[in-house]
């Protein structure tokens, strides 16, 4: 079934996230858009990439979208299905490439919180769900990719609580804390693609979804985004092949490409 | 009983007065002592859920959760602590804390959390609710593979590892069992997280295939349940099937529980429903929708529901029942054997559980 409706956020998410992933790595996914685009990119330009899941499977063959880390979609099949606590250990011992994650909160510094909305953790506001294994990939992973819809109140200056550390405060505080990896290297929105400025480590804007402007991704942000030298470029779009893989070949239901209502 | 030193700040943060609360959750003593006094010989230690968890259950326990999520957890287990009013248990929220139901009730008062809800279904409103209201109180915070490397130290026969994660994060001001620390062996800057050996009171572990002895086999995401069973003072095995020792000599495909760690052993078919047995059934995604989704945000829907559905059945079989009966079963067969491709590959679109597509039968 051939749909020509133009591609909804999710699916402009999916795909920039899929740009990030180059063939032949080894890529921690949970579930969520970011497996839906781990996917896509194994479909189109990343053949050869590794799937590796906190459940303990790892290249599993694919199915439909898992609703579970630990759904048999994750381990379907799959030659090895490992302790959670020797899955992690890859990711500090330097075999895993990448690793995207979500957040409720994200700040300057590409610290996330997905605990709780209130500072206190005895008496939120709202309680969320803690870190699960954010923490620990964002801990050890070479390389992080967060991922999430960009308001204010979802990019304040600094988060209501530290899950897991990104940058820290900036320059090398993060490896002074006695982390591994270079922590967060890319955060994904509907709005664009950030970096981190090198020294500082703050967040800059490396390229803009087509027709937003800066204010608009200004406006969406609790602190101020850093702009590259020159004219901000345009995130590219999605290609209408790319689309129709999405749609069609990795999530025909639309699990997590549909827009909610 | 050995006397510890915790993270004082975290102590502080958390509000807790009386730290000898924590104190079981790491007493490499009396672990060892429980695990001396096991039944050493093969002798059959089959007896059922209700006297299961009325002998092995004592009010106050630190309880562990098992499987992941809703894969392999022993959903029926907890559910008999609530039918026989076990009260203030510690609840150990790893991999998961979607038990919040047992908060209402009392029979859970305290929380040890890596993580809170239910995935893609939703964070767990009613978790939140018993928080602010008071209902629980948070012993201490973790990361997933925080507390995999804490039961895993145990599991080593180690007081406790030094690991890499959580460090710098404010999970660090929560958790009173964890301390930054200098890496020993290294003359440069190098922090460390110490983590201590967890030695929880009780587990129930719900296996495919045991034979009465308690030798089990788990077949999917064994997640951190090896680690478990070797460090809990109480172990006690629940399986589909009962099966012959034989049958489980030369196992290559699972992973192996040894009978010593068993104190008992259960024949539970349907032990982890509604979630999913690798194997054997499908979890039932609109049961997980109606709770998180329709039963979670409302105080009264919630009782409600629980009423209905754990306080208003009295076993596994009138759940089951409920849930669609056989009709239920060969669907959630069929779907379990999909999704782990061993059958053709099926159709997995159905109706999210919403209050006009009310289910009759809860796929």
């Amino acid at each position: 079934m051939k749909n020509d409706t133009p591609a909804n956020f999710l699916e402009m998410l999916a795909y920039f996230i899929s740009l990030q992933i180059e063939d032949h790595k080894f890529v921690y996914v949970g579930t969520g858009l970011p497996m839906a685009a781990a996917i896509l990119a194994h479909k189109t330009h990343a053949p050869n990439i590794t799937m590796v899941y906190e459940s303990g499977g790892q290249d599993p063959i694919e199915g439909d979208m898992p609703w579970s880390v630990g759904d048999p979609f994750t381990w379907r099949k799959a030659a090895v299905l490992q302790e959670m606590a020797y899955s992690f250990g890859q990711s500090a011992n330097g075999y895993v490439d990448i690793a995207f994650l979500g957040f409720a909160q994200v700040d300057m510094y590409g610290n996330v919180n997905t605990h709780q909305i209130g500072k206190d953790l005895t008496n939120p506001k709202i309680r969320l769900t803690g870190s699960g294994g954010n923490n620990d990939l964002s801990s050890l992973t070479e390389n992080m990719v967060l991922v999430g819809l960009q308001t204010p109140e979802r990019f304040p200056e600094r988060v209501d609580f530290i899950t897991s550390v990104g940058h820290l405060e900036g320059g090398k505080s993060r490896q002074e804390a006695g982390l591994i990896g270079r922590g967060p290297i890319a955060v994904i929105s509907q709005w664009g693609i950030y970096d981190f400025e090198p020294e500082t480590k703050r967040m800059r804007i490396k390229s803009l979804t087509p027709g937003i402007p800066f204010e608009i991704a200004q406006q969406s942000t609790g602190f101020e985004l850093l702009k590259p030298n020159g004219d901000i470029p345009e995130t590219p779009m999605i290609p209408p092949d790319v689309l129709d893989i999405l749609r069609m070949k990795v999530d025909p239901n639309g699990v997590f490409t549909t827009m909610p209502s | 009983m050995s006397t510890f030193s915790y993270n004082q700040e975290a102590l502080k943060n958390l509000n807790i007065g009386d730290a000898s609360l924590l104190n079981h959750l790491i007493d490499f003593e009396s672990a060892r002592e429980a695990h001396l006094n096991k039944v050493r010989g093969k002798v059959d230690k089959r007896i059922s859920l209700k006297e299961a968890v009325a002998e092995y259950v004592m009010d106050g326990d630190v309880l562990c959760d098992t499987g992941f999520s809703y894969v392999r957890t022993c959903h029926q287990a907890f559910f008999e602590m609530m039918r026989q009013g076990k009260k203030d248990l510690q609840m150990i929220g790893a991999p998961n804390t979607n038990q919040s139901y047992m908060i209402n009730y009392g029979s859970v008062t305290f929380s040890h959390n890596s993580y809170v809800g239910a995935e893609m279904r939703g964070t767990d409103r009613n978790y939140s609710r018993q928080l602010k209201n008071g209902k629980v109180k948070i012993l201490s915070e973790w990361s997933h593979g925080g507390i995999a490397q804490g039961l895993k130290a145990a599991q080593l026969g180690a007081p406790g590892l030094f690991s890499k994660q959580m460090l710098g994060s404010d999970i660090m001001n929560y958790n009173p069992y964890i301390k930054t620390m200098q890496n020993p062996m290294r003359d440069d800057s190098d922090p460390v997280a110490f983590i201590p050996a967890l030695y929880p009171d009780v587990a129930f572990l719900h296996v495919q295939v045991a034979d009465k002895y308690g030798n089990a086999c788990i077949y999917g995401p064994v997640v951190n349940d090896i680690a478990l069973a070797a460090a809990t003072r109480k172990v006690i095995i629940t399986a589909e099937e009962i099966v012959p020792e034989i049958n489980l000599r030369y196992v290559k495909d699972g992973a192996m529980i040894p009978f010593i760690y068993a104190d008992a052993v259960v024949e539970l078919p349907f032990g982890a429903v509604p979630g999913n047995m690798p194997g054997y059934y499908y979890w039932s995604r609109q049961w997980w929708e109606k709770l998180m989704r329709y039963a979670a945000p409302d105080e009264k829907r919630f009782i409600e529901f629980i009423e209905e559905w754990i306080m208003g059945t009295k076993d596994q079989f009138e759940f089951v029942e409920k849930l669609g009966g056989a009709k239920w079963i060969a669907e959630a067969r069929r779907q379990t054997k999909a999704a782990e491709s061993n059958n053709e590959d099926i159709d997995f679109r159905y109706q999210e559980y919403t209050t006009v597509n009310k289910a009759d039968i809860y796929y």
